[in-house]
């Protein structure tokens, strides 16, 4: 520990501590610019510089860490003039059109910190050379003319997602924020993460959706929960009069510590076309609006004609990005109260069932937490795209990679990550045990485990070959993941048992990313029966804001009596014969269970059209007006099974 | 000697800087009299390379009198680029923003400009024709035209955060919707704004009364007619079709505002930094039309609002049924819109989808350009935009409503000038004459209370040789 | 003594900062009791007394050669000069045709326009002013006191010209200088 006083103030800290955080941790303020409390600092805008006692000149207090007996003043009339000029500077190097830019007036850190030191005017005026403003990205706009070269979009770009699109080329007047090798945003490298415009301090990032929408102080900011994966980011969604302004990931969540990816931040801003706003029954061949009590009644007398039936009975499935009150009440709706046999989720269990086996038979958890991918020094990632899928987590291991971990991709189809891999394996289709086997054979060769195992290092080859590769790939394979520490992120179509055994032999931490918001959820219910259609009169698709796939749709077509319960129109809507207009993620709240067992609580932010209510209300509903009693007991329900990762509230 | 030229800088109340130069001939007549616009910033052309989003924000820097119009010509415009209607709410809350404007726009200028000039005298001294001169005369009647203002000034603040450049209408909607309780404040101050829009009514009729040989002679001349109108050619303001009548009054066009490059174009002159528009097929400038309150009254049928229509029929009266030509009942025209718009401002107040928070369309269908046009105080506003796939701005047109006033300005000044100077000696009723001709028009810019003291104006008498003969200054 | 004498006048603005003065409403009676308003847009006179006046206004930035004339004539007249909005304290938004020449800009106006006919050309009567590069007030002549906003607040022009007024020079912090 080392001792600092700071105006005055004795402070104990830690050493490595920089000034600025010791001053922050005792509650003082010094302005700051360049930096950002996740982000390494960088001491690029001076804004921060601090009289030391004993030191030549004044010194960047985020950078400089403290010394034992260290004196430091931040309120001389030395330091305040050394702001004032700092942001002199800063104003004319680029050309700052505050009366219409779209962070002026309360959310602009460089409009505040100039206001802050009392400045009335720019001393010195900028020469006007233009800089160039990048509008080739969808949802992203580059104004350079705004930037103040502060670099933490390069940083977080670098260090949260671990995507390295932005830098710095050129230098002095010339310095300009590029992406790649210098390419428009739009035709670049960019994921749309969306983490640089969160950090911004200034308009030089902007989204074009939330453009002049309004204020951060005029907007409601409600914390929840993501459903774009399953990997539960915690967000803050700024809505204003009921519309949505814009989401952030949220610094505090200790799922993600602010990173969310672009299906969280940005593509919820385009959901609102195509809303059903009523319920629709259809009469004479054509879909017509009816009311809830009609379109109600029609639904539970001929699901009620069907209840019990096996073989030509009632078939449902719900989405998993339903909460898992949903979930459950529509498992004791059309399972236990209308006896169908066939109660199941969109996507059939695809994601869950084979690590759910694993967990039945081992009668434990098996898996690790996300938080094992901090401190993991190597990771494998099989069958599954991280770059498209669960991003956040794929962030997690890009961000790495660079500083020491390594990484090791074995994938049947063509993985993006496999260009950032130390080895990438392609195998052949279907053939992940073989190739999880060959793995295992390789580690026994090389003699990188003590642990027992019935593979013999002899059967290297004849695995190797079934999975189209060679015995050398495998070898390499072997060295990049038997470290001391590794991690294992893989998802559907690997088995889970063959894995759990390689695992176990190289001491590694797996996690499967088992699909959506609720898949383990439904897991954890049961709901994992494939969609298999036989002489089924009725059919019930509790859809949400959810999609699923033309060859389902095909699918159901045969089915004489369909219930759609969805937020928005689609192919599906159109053939159905009962249309029910669902809440869409934002206008419903209730609970998630994320890939790693942590369960989380969505919140309400939006209220949707009159018409229109939760998939929950709706379930009640018809429950209701079936005469079917449902309970709310979904806590005991979620622990009725071991699931392949321990559960924790 | 005979004077050549005789030139008054500067103009009052026009935007920036404007002189007048007057041309007489040897015999001392006045030849011709020329308004010198004499201010060019240029956001035709510096605008290129912005978002299209952005415009709205941008050009209400054209104007701080009626930066409205430009903020929702602009959005509409942007709704034409993105290919995204707003939906019916947004499109009722900027309405409820542009009449706002238009009250608090007519209002200061009826009683805070025109004013002085009504209640204390064309020829009154100069010394008290002015708003210090009508608060002491009359401070009761000062203070409603305050409140007037600010009941206009007070809509566009809760809708938009500001008085001045507010931030409310986007491309696709709007950006907040309207509360119980702002409602109420709005309604809370209508009957005294129609009391004292109503004040303003007899104000300028008793004038016109008493008045009449001023009336009908001072810049009396016969224009098209242009502005909104709806289907059935009732006066528009935010929202209609073109309409353009002749001078006889007979219908000539009435089109899609975004038709608007088939039908008008701009002539330039030499001496103005104002530009002419006028209607393409009968030339310059043969087809030059009138816009701003007394064009849009003669261009249209009916009000759709009881007291203003009532007013209206009057207004219809004075020419049988004709168009009315002379410039000084532009201040009476002035002040039916003024009327039109408070009434109107209750009917948007109590339509069953003014709290609604539909307001912003999301979805897109990129165009390659947009027009956006509304009816400023002033006249009818048109903003064109021509986009790529990103949303940048590649190509901008504007034509401002005063503009189409230009060459009536002119032409306004011009006879005035004729009617009133018949020989070399001039006296200091030509002088507030000039400039009252100008000012009816209401050109942009005129935001001013009026004359407080003398104006400075220099009237330089040349002879054929340019020698300087004599200098009439005042102030 | 009498009362401090101000003049005001417009250059490269838009009026806004003007109206936003207006924006004071009733309390304009307080400040004509406190001021003789000499030359101002709202007032009709157009220069200010050749005798000097105590407080010179000026909106708007310098972009023409009639600016030029308008800035420097005050400066002479008064005693302290106030810049008043944006453009007369940074360029304001008339500053962005600093990005293209003034060809660029006249002949996109004059000529290029797509309303324009074909009488189209740049104006050049010596009767009018000349364009130039678009300046803050303070590249023209030296400026004592920066009311910046765009508009500024009708409170913070209220309180600007009240210490005016009573002879002291304003204090520009907190919620007078922060713009929304």
């Amino acid at each position: 520990m080392v001792t600092v006083t700071i105006d005055g103030k004795k402070i104990e800290v830690s050493e490595g501590t920089t000034v600025l955080r010791a001053a922050q941790s005792a509650g003082i303020n010094i302005p700051t610019l360049c930096d950002h409390p996740y982000l390494t600092p960088y001491g690029g805008c001076r804004l921060c510089l601090v009289e030391v006692e004993g030191a030549r000149t004044l010194q960047p207090s985020c950078t400089l860490p403290v010394s034992n007996n260290m004196v430091v003043k931040t309120d001389t009339q030395k330091v305040l003039d050394a702001r004032k000029f700092v942001l002199t500077l800063i104003f004319s190097e680029r050309n700052h059109f505050c009366p219409y830019c779209q962070v002026s007036g309360g959310d602009c850190e460089l409009q505040n910190s100039a206001y802050h030191e009392g400045m009335t005017h720019w001393p010195l005026q900028p020469n006007w050379q233009p800089y160039p403003m990048d509008a080739s990205h969808p949802y992203i706009i580059l104004e350079n003319n705004r930037c103040i070269l502060c670099r933490r979009c390069v940083r977080a770009c670098g260090e949260l997602v671990g995507n390295y699109t932005l830098g710095f080329e050129e230098r002095g007047a010339n310095s300009l924020l590029v992406a790649d090798t210098g390419v428009v945003l739009g035709e670049s490298s960019c994921i749309s993460c969306g983490t640089c415009v969160q950090v911004c301090p200034t308009g030089a990032l902007i989204d074009r959706w939330s453009a002049y929408r309004g204020h951060d102080e005029q907007a409601i900011d409600t914390q929840t929960i993501c459903v774009g994966c399953s990997i539960g980011c915690g967000i803050n969604v700024f809505t204003r009069d009921n519309n949505l302004l814009r989401i952030d990931g949220n610094w505090d969540a200790p799922v993600n510590e602010g990173v969310i990816c672009e299906i969280g931040r940005f593509k919820p801003m385009n959901e609102k076309c195509d809303r059903l706003v009523t319920p629709m029954i259809r009469k004479n061949g054509s879909l017509k609006a009816t009311t809830w009590e009609e379109a109600l009644k029609v639904t539970s007398s001929e699901l009620k004609s069907h209840k019990g039936k096996k073989g030509d009975g009632i078939a449902a499935m719900i989405s998993t990005r339903q909460s898992i009150e949903t979930i459950s009440h529509f498992k004791g709706l059309f399972s236990e109260g209308l006896g169908s046999e066939l109660v199941t989720t969109t996507e059939e269990g695809a994601f869950t069932e084979s690590a759910a086996k694993v967990a039945g038979s081992l009668g434990k958890a098996f898996e690790g937490k996300l938080i094992d991918m901090l401190d993991a020094d190597s990771f494998m990632v099989l069958g599954t795209d991280l770059v498209k899928d669960h991003q956040v987590a794929g962030f997690f291991i890009k961000r790495v990679i660079g500083n020491g971990p390594r990484l090791l991709v074995l994938d049947a189809e063509e993985n993006p990550l496999s260009l950032l891999a130390n080895k990438a394996l392609k195998n052949k289709k279907n053939t992940f045990e073989d190739a999880i086997n060959a793995l295992s054979a390789a580690v026994v060769k090389l003699g990188l485990t003590k642990e027992k195992t019935s593979i013999k290092a002899t059967d290297l080859d004849g695995f190797a070959t079934k999975t189209g590769l060679k015995s050398e790939d495998y070898l390499d394979a072997a060295y990049v993941i038997a470290t001391q520490k590794p991690m294992i992120v893989y998802e559907k179509g690997v088995s889970a048992a063959a894995l759990k055994d390689f695992a176990q032999l190289i001491g590694a931490k797996l996690i499967s990313v088992k699909g959506k918001a609720n898949s383990l959820a439904a897991s954890q219910f049961g709901l994992e029966k494939p969609v298999k259609l036989g002489a089924h009169k009725a059919l019930v698709v509790v859809l949400g804001d959810d999609e699923i796939s033309q060859k389902m749709i095909k699918d159901f077509e045969k089915v004489p009596f369909k219930v759609v319960i969805a937020s928005s129109s689609s192919a599906l809507t159109a053939m159905a014969d009962v249309v029910l207009p669902a809440a869409n993620w934002l206008e419903q709240e209730g609970h998630y269970l994320s890939l790693d067992g942590r369960l989380q609580k969505a919140n309400r932010c939006l209220t949707p059209a009159t018409e229109v209510r939760s998939t929950d209300a709706i379930l009640l509903a018809l429950a209701e007006t079936t005469g079917i009693k449902l309970n709310n007991d979904w806590t005991t329900e979620l622990h009725h099974r071991v699931a392949a990762t321990e559960i924790v509230n | 000697m005979v004077a050549k030229k005789i030139t008054i800088e500067p103009v009052t109340r026009i935007e920036g800087h404007a002189k007048v130069t007057i041309r007489l001939n040897d015999a001392g007549k006045v030849e011709h009299a020329y308004l010198h616009i004499n201010e060019f910033r240029g956001f035709e052309k510096f605008c290129e390379g912005r978002m299209v989003f952005e415009m709205p924000l941008i050009t209400p820097r054209i104007c701080g009198i009626c930066p409205v119009s430009h903020h929702l010509a602009s959005a509409k415009a942007g709704d034409a680029v993105l290919g995204a209607p707003p939906p019916r709410p947004a499109s009722l809350l900027r309405e409820l923003m542009h009449m706002g404007q238009i009250v608090q726009s007519h209002g200061m200028h009826f009683f805070e400009l025109a004013g002085p000039d009504l209640l204390l005298g064309f020829d009154c001294d100069p010394a008290t024709r002015n708003i210090v001169g009508l608060l002491q005369a009359n401070p009761e009647l000062t203070l409603k035209a305050v409140n007037l203002r600010k009941w206009g000034q007070e809509i566009i603040a809760t809708l938009g955060g500001r008085r001045i450049h507010p931030v409310f209408a986007v491309p696709g909607g709007v950006n907040k919707s309207l509360k119980k309780e702002e409602r109420e404040t709005i309604l809370a101050g209508y009957d005294d704004t129609i009391a004292t829009i109503k004040v303003g009514l007899d104000i300028i009729k008793g004038w016109a009364e008493a008045n009449m040989e001023d009336i009908n002679k001072f810049a009396v001349f016969p224009t098209g007619y242009f502005g909104l109108v709806d289907p059935e050619n009732a006066l528009e303001l935010y929202e209609g079709q073109i309409r353009l009548i002749g001078r006889d009054g007979n219908q000539l066009e009435k089109f899609e505002p975004s038709h608007y490059l088939d039908y008008i174009a701009e002539h330039v002159e030499n001496w103005s930094y104002l530009k002419f528009p006028y209607y393409k097929k009968l030339g310059f400038p043969g087809g030059v039309y009138r816009v701003g309150p007394l064009g849009r009254l003669n261009n249209s049928e009916k009000i759709t609002t009881p007291m203003a229509n009532e007013e209206f029929k009057k207004f219809k009266a004075l020419n049988h049924g004709k168009p009315v030509e002379n410039t000084l009942y532009y201040h009476y025209a002035r002040l039916i819109e003024c009327l039109y718009a408070a009434e109107h401002v209750k009917d948007l107040l109590d339509d069953p989808d003014i709290f609604s928070t539909e307001i912003l369309n999301t979805c897109h269908n990129p165009q390659p350009q947009g027009v956006g046009v509304v009816e400023a105080p002033r006249g009818t506003l048109i903003h064109h935009y021509w986009a790529d796939e990103h949303g940048k701005i590649e190509k901008v047109n504007l034509i401002v409503s005063t503009g189409h006033n230009n060459w009536a300005m002119c032409e306004a000044v011009d006879s005035v000038a004729k009617t009133y100077i018949t020989g070399p000696d001039i006296r200091e009723g030509l002088l507030n004459r000039v400039e009252a001709a100008v000012r009816a028009y209401d050109p942009c810019l005129s935001c001013s209370t009026h004359a407080v003291g003398q104006m400075p104006i220099v009237i330089e008498v040349r002879d054929p040789e340019d020698h300087l003969v004599q200098t009439l200054s005042r102030g | 003594m009498g009362k401090p004498k101000v003049s005001s006048d417009w250059m490269a603005g838009c009026a806004g900062c003007h109206m936003s003065l207006l924006d004071m409403d009733e309390r304009i009676a307080k400040i004509i009791e406190l001021v003789d308003l000499r030359s101002t847009p709202i007032t009709d006179l157009k220069v200010p007394d050749a005798t000097g006046v105590d407080v010179g206004i000026l909106e708007g930035g310098v972009n023409n050669t009639a600016n030029e004339e308008v800035a420097l004539r005050m400066r002479s007249r008064c005693k302290i000069l106030v810049a008043l909005g944006d453009c007369a304290v940074f360029g304001g938004v008339p500053a962005m045709r600093n990005f293209f020449t003034i060809e660029e800009s006249l002949r996109r106006a004059y000529i290029e326009t797509e309303s324009t006919d074909d009488s189209g050309k740049i104006p050049n009567d010596p009767e009018l002013c000349v364009p130039t590069k678009v300046r803050a007030l303070q590249e023209v002549v030296p400026v004592d006191v920066f009311v910046p906003g765009c508009p500024p607040d009708a409170d913070t022009i209220f309180y600007v010209l009240s210490e005016l007024a009573q002879g002291r020079i304003p204090d520009m912090k907190g919620d007078k200088l922060d713009w929304h």
